[in-house]
């Protein structure tokens, strides 16, 4: 029976696109529009955690936000446990919204500064009026305590908060509604190294104890490698490398996602002289004037000519492992 | 447990509200400290003097242009022998109270109209910004002299026509930061956890919103009065009520005779709109956050 649930695909993501409009439309000429997030599809096993990981402007923010609907995807499906989210009118959103909650990045602006720390931990229960009132408080109590908040902290307003406890009680927002699924939006990368480990820790314990199921969003491999079953690399709003957590950690393929494994510090010093440092020169390229071909055909070492101008696949290469490069074949070795 | 290094964090130091902040800013600020004690005396005048001065302004008392000081009228007399000092204390409470009402009026319509804009932006924000700018380029006393000359000139009529034509500095200052706002973390973080559109707005973002629209509004009181004054001076007033741009306006004629007239209500107003201008000055730099450095 346990492994029966430890199977079940809790979210399942197919082709989700987001476009912005930037300019033009209407009576003036055709609208122009960047694509941030390209036909991206994973799935995450319930209980299970998937990271999304990327440089800044590679989408995976965006991404996490249209997933939760909190930005509008231009199509693609969105399926946590047999709810198309994408499909929901406004007030079947709302209440869908308590199976899928939300931790932001910047633990100073995802508070509201007016309001004390027990009612913000409160609003998800408030607004989704699923729990009599009279029981609330309890919750609320039980939640500070999951999280490792003193009780007699409730009364304080967010400021009085350093920037861990801040992200304590994001968190204890977040699981106020028991949801099945926790999209956590970079809970880390505004932190101090030595509080990233607690918060880390502090999730990873939340999710063997409620039995949560995260989509990580980080562009940190380090902290990923702590955190994750399987990794998503994106890059310009593609999925490059796709497979689980191992895989991808001893036999990465695309030359991107080598380059950014090869810049993970470690303490190890056989690894550290294990891999080569390889820098990848140049920017990515302008999210409006996308190249036919690869987009990382520009800063690629490896590049050849058929990457400039033919788009690579995203294919299965091994059991689990799905890359995006034309130079990666069925024997799945790394062109790097 | 405790290898998971979930230990709980030192407790934080004392509560201390936002507001308590503020009042602590708007203490240093001395012009704005004494504007308030000038304030809040003529506030009392206007609730309790007609009580300690019950001299009917109306009532021809004694000859007319009696100098201030003579024959013991503090103030002197109007141009009917009328008492000064009654009319400009009885016409404290209408000058007030007009601008005080006309102000909240303003602020009504406009948090209205620039919280929707803000909010829902789109075509909801194309349409009420354009009659926003509608508004804005009226000729403000022109229109106001219309409104009250079609539907009467008594003080809920004035009062609605100056909020009408002063509301829009209030929409465009509830939009901006609306719009600010609405890209706000924890306003998103409000939605996800299943806020409602109408809490978004007046639960959420509008008490954040809040210290500028404040601001707005003392200013507001002040030149409410004056707008009144302008009206009242040009007789488009309640003439069963008393106030200071009335008396400056029936007195306009013997400017030259007995400037006293005219010169002693242009004070009242000045006074009370110079001390609402400085509290405001002070309020924006007590509830400005950006401003605390100075």
């Amino acid at each position: 029976m346990k492994d029966q649930m430890q199977d079940e695909v809790l979210l399942d993501v197919q082709d989700l696109t987001v476009r912005f409009n930037v300019g033009g439309g209407g009576l003036f000429g055709e609208a122009k529009y960047l694509y941030a997030v390209d036909n991206i599809s994973f799935q995450i096993k319930r209980g299970e955690t998937l990271a999304i990981v990327g440089e800044s402007g590679s989408g995976k923010t965006t991404a996490a936000l249209a997933v939760a609907r909190l930005v509008e995807a231009y199509k693609g499906r969105v399926d946590l446990a047999g709810t198309d989210f994408l499909t929901l009118n406004d007030e079947e959103l709302r209440q869908a919204r308590a199976k899928m909650q939300f931790i932001f990045q910047d633990p100073y602006s995802s508070l509201n500064p007016r309001v004390r720390a027990e009612k913000i931990v409160r609003e998800p229960l408030d607004n989704l009026d699923a729990v009599p009132e009279s029981e609330r408080q309890a919750i609320v109590d039980k939640l500070f305590e999951a999280v490792g908040l003193h009780p007699e902290q409730q009364r304080l307003f967010p400021h009085q908060f350093s920037g861990g406890q801040r992200q304590r009680i994001g968190i204890a927002r977040a699981l106020a509604t028991q949801p099945d699924l926790i999209i956590c939006d970079e809970p880390v990368s505004a932190l101090d190294v030595a509080v990233q480990a607690q918060i880390l820790n502090l999730l990873r314990k939340l999710q063997a104890d409620f039995g949560l199921t995260f989509l990580f969003i980080s562009h940190d491999l380090g902290v990923v490698q702590h955190m994750c079953d399987s990794i998503a690399v994106m890059y310009m709003g593609k999925v490059v490398e796709y497979a689980d957590r191992l895989s991808l950690f001893n036999n990465p393929l695309h030359p991107y996602t080598v380059a950014l494994l090869s810049a993970v510090p470690s303490v190890d010093k056989e690894r550290r002289a294990a891999t080569k440092r390889i820098l990848i020169p140049g920017d990515p390229p302008d999210p409006l004037a996308l190249p036919k071909g690869c987009r990382f055909a520009n800063r690629c070492p490896v590049a050849q000519d058929r990457c400039k101008t033919e788009q690579p696949e995203l294919n299965e290469v091994a059991p689990g492992h799905k890359v995006a490069c034309h130079l990666v074949d069925e024997r799945a070795v790394s062109p790097l | 447990m405790s290898d998971l290094n979930i230990v709980p964090t030192e407790p934080a130091p004392v509560a201390r509200h936002p507001a308590a902040e503020a009042w602590e800013m708007f203490r240093r600020n001395h012009a704005a400290m004494v504007a308030l004690v000038v304030l809040s005396l003529i506030i009392l005048v206007a609730i309790f003097g007609p009580y300690i001065y019950p001299t009917d302004p109306f009532d021809m008392v004694w000859a007319p242009f009696s100098p201030p000081g003579v024959d013991g009228f503090i103030l002197g007399t109007d141009y009917l022998g009328r008492d000064l000092m009654a009319a400009i204390i009885h016409g404290a409470r209408v000058s007030i109270l007009i601008g005080l009402a006309a102000a909240l009026m303003s602020v009504f319509i406009g948090v209205t109209v620039g919280a929707l804009a803000g909010f829902y932006r789109g075509w909801v924000e194309e349409v009420l910004m354009r009659i926003t700018e509608f508004f804005q380029v009226l000729p403000t006393l022109l229109f106001a002299m219309v409104i009250v000359a079609l539907f009467g000139a008594s003080l809920p009529m004035i009062t609605l026509a100056i909020g009408i034509v002063s509301w829009t500095a209030v929409a465009r200052i509830t939009r901006s930061e609306f719009l600010r706002i609405r890209e706000l973390e924890y306003v998103t973080a409000s939605r996800a956890s299943g806020a409602k559109n109408a809490k978004l707005m007046f639960r959420i973002i509008l008490p954040n919103a809040l210290p500028p629209i404040i601001v707005q509004a003392a200013l507001m009181v002040g030149s409410a009065i004056l707008f009144e004054a302008g009206l009242s001076f040009l007789g488009l007033t309640d003439p069963n009520v008393v106030s200071w741009g009335q008396v400056i306006g029936s007195n306009r004629q013997y400017i030259l005779d007995a400037s006293y007239t005219v010169t002693i209500p242009g004070m009242a107003i000045f006074v009370t709109v110079l001390a609402i201008s400085l509290v405001g000055d002070g309020l924006n730099d007590a509830l400005n956050p950006k401003l605390r450095q100075r």
